[in-house]
């Protein structure tokens, strides 16, 4: 089996040749190239050239393309500062505290920002990759996308004070998503993974998630479906146990899960779901490698009975990561999955 | 703790308004008592410290959200501001905190929370912002005679700047001042991979070693 057929069967319920690995490595990719981030995030041709390198070296079954967390809210007109060796940030939000989401118009994926780049540099992606390894895009989900028009604390406040005009602005991150995730999947992305790193429980309550994302997420995930996406993955990092549940309901064939809900609490939430985690991210820093082993070991053997288990980090694997550890999690399935 | 029972009739309805994040309410609500000649000092003891107490008893480890917080402390940071426009009197019995973001992190929304925590616990807080160099961390802590420093961190690249904060700190014979770290990226840590005294879960768990160190309950 190549990587594309053992995580389209794992993600389908079959058996596969051994437990898959798709470690959510995006700037990573740079830094094991000698690239800048700021370099990267600008090149759709140049973070294409260093996923694919990447994947050459470690062999993993996925491969992201991700850029960063301002690529939408650019496109929309949020003003950016770009850095060579951390992410960037967005300086200038396009939308000033409790303005009107509805009044901005829907980004063009073919002209506006770096969301063409971002497709140039999933065609490369695909072309590099074939059918070979899976390839997925990447969107911010809506509480996110919504977070970064008006910077998270004015987002957060206008949620509280302005209800539903932070309704207004869900709903206008939701067809933002909808029509960037198309535009990825018609570039060439076999399915897309949507981020949404706000609606965690860390950051809003539970109730927000069930009540305001989640008929917005029917609308994304079920769009992308019918755009030819071969799964809907869903990702929100932190204590996700209180929503886990709900991830079917929301249309989520995948559900990755960080290291702060156990693999035995998240298989008992989504028994039916394909599980994607949890190693702690930060420990590919510099924890020794025989840590990566034997954890992501764990991992395995507790999900071998269930299957449907993509063996991942919670959350992204950070930038300035040591290659041995993440050498270590691709050999941990090689030698044991 | 602060009890029930041990609050003033007269502040409930100010306690209610901050536990229900209203912070057009809390205002009004201390303007009243001023008016009515509650000192600005019992507002903060028995009024903001009790709710910050009960806001702390329900935040726990499991349950613990950002929008939550934000809205209780934008409420404490309103009166705060009402009472002492200058800013908070320094506290001899609690001392100066001192927290920042390093350089080379952006990222503020954490330490945000921290400094809103603190304010309403009562401590005085000195906040260097973001991308804050460690000199000039060193400089302020021991300028405001600070007795702990918090740093939040919410990406990795900051790691290797917080474990030199410690050495930093002793070579300008500030080896007392507490460290304290915290956020999505350092939480992941133990406090000696960082050479901290104390990784906290969230900015009300830093609050507690902070109280915890000031009680001697902490070597």
């Amino acid at each position: 089996m190549n990587g594309y057929e053992r995580l389209l069967a794992t993600i389908r319920g079959q058996a596969a040749d051994r437990t898959p690995v798709a470690p959510q490595l995006f700037g990573h990719a740079a830094h094991l190239c000698n690239v800048s981030l700021r370099d990267y995030e600008q090149s759709g041709a140049l973070m294409a050239d260093c996923q694919l390198r990447m994947q050459a070296h470690y062999r993993s079954d996925a491969v992201f393309a991700f850029m960063d967390f301002c690529v939408e809210s650019e496109a929309l007109g949020s003003r950016v500062r770009f850095y060579d060796t951390q992410y960037p940030e967005i300086v200038d939000y396009v939308l000033p505290a409790q303005a009107d989401a509805g009044a901005l118009r829907l980004p063009d994926p073919m002209a506006d920002g770096r969301l063409p780049e971002m497709l140039r540099g999933i065609a490369a992606l695909r072309a590099g990759l074939g059918d070979r390894v899976l390839l997925t895009g990447c969107l911010l989900g809506p509480m996110t996308l919504a977070a970064q028009l008006y910077g998270i604390e004015n987002a957060l406040f206008l949620a509280a004070d302005m209800p539903e005009r932070y309704e207004t602005a869900l709903d206008f991150a939701t067809a933002c998503a909808i029509r960037y995730g198309q535009a990825q999947l018609a570039a060439g992305a076999h399915l897309v993974t949507v981020f949404d790193p706000a609606a965690s429980p860390a950051v809003v309550p539970p109730a927000f998630f069930r009540q305001l994302l989640l008929p917005r997420l029917q609308r994304l995930l079920a769009a992308l479906r019918r755009a030819g996406a071969l799964a809907t993955w869903l990702n929100i990092a932190g204590p996700t146990a209180p929503i886990l549940a709900s991830y079917p309901a929301a249309g989520a064939d995948i559900a990755t899960f960080d290291y702060e809900v156990s693999v035995a609490e998240a298989c008992r939430l989504l028994p039916d779901s394909c599980l994607v985690g949890n190693l702690k991210a930060l420990d590919f820093l510099d924890a020794h490698p025989e840590r990566i082993t034997l954890a992501a070991r764990q991992l395995v053997d507790a999900c071998r009975e269930r299957g449907r288990f993509i063996l991942s980090s919670g959350c992204e694997i950070p930038p300035e990561s040591a290659p041995a550890n993440i050498a270590a999690l691709l050999a941990a399935c090689d030698a044991g999955g | 703790m602060a009890g029930t029972s041990a609050v003033p009739d007269a502040l409930r309805a100010l306690i209610d308004a901050l536990l229900d994040g209203d912070h057009a309410a809390a205002l009004a609500e201390t303007r009243r008592l001023r008016q009515a000649g509650l000192p600005a000092e019992t507002i903060v003891t028995a009024g903001l410290e009790t709710a910050m107490s009960r806001l702390d008893d329900k935040c726990t480890v499991e349950s613990f959200n950002l929008l939550e917080i934000m809205l209780v402390g934008r409420a404490v940071s309103a009166v705060v501001r009402e009472l002492y426009p200058e800013g908070l009197p320094r506290d001899d019995r609690r001392g100066t905190l001192v927290v920042a973001t390093l350089e080379g992190d952006v990222h503020d929304l954490g330490k945000n929370i921290v400094k809103m925590v603190l304010i309403g616990k009562g401590y005085r807080v000195v906040d260097l912002g973001r991308d804050c160099p460690i000199d000039t961390l060193v400089a302020a802590t021991a300028r405001e005679g600070a007795r702990g420093v918090l740093i939040s961190g919410l990406i990795s690249t900051i790691v290797p700047q917080v474990r030199r904060v410690r050495t930093a700190l002793r070579a300008h014979g500030l080896d007392a001042v507490w460290v304290v770290a915290g956020g999505a990226a350092l939480k992941q840590f133990a406090a000696a991979e960082l050479d901290v005294d104390y990784v906290a879960e969230n900015a009300f768990d830093g609050a507690r070693y902070i109280e915890r160190r000031l009680e001697g309950e902490v070597p």
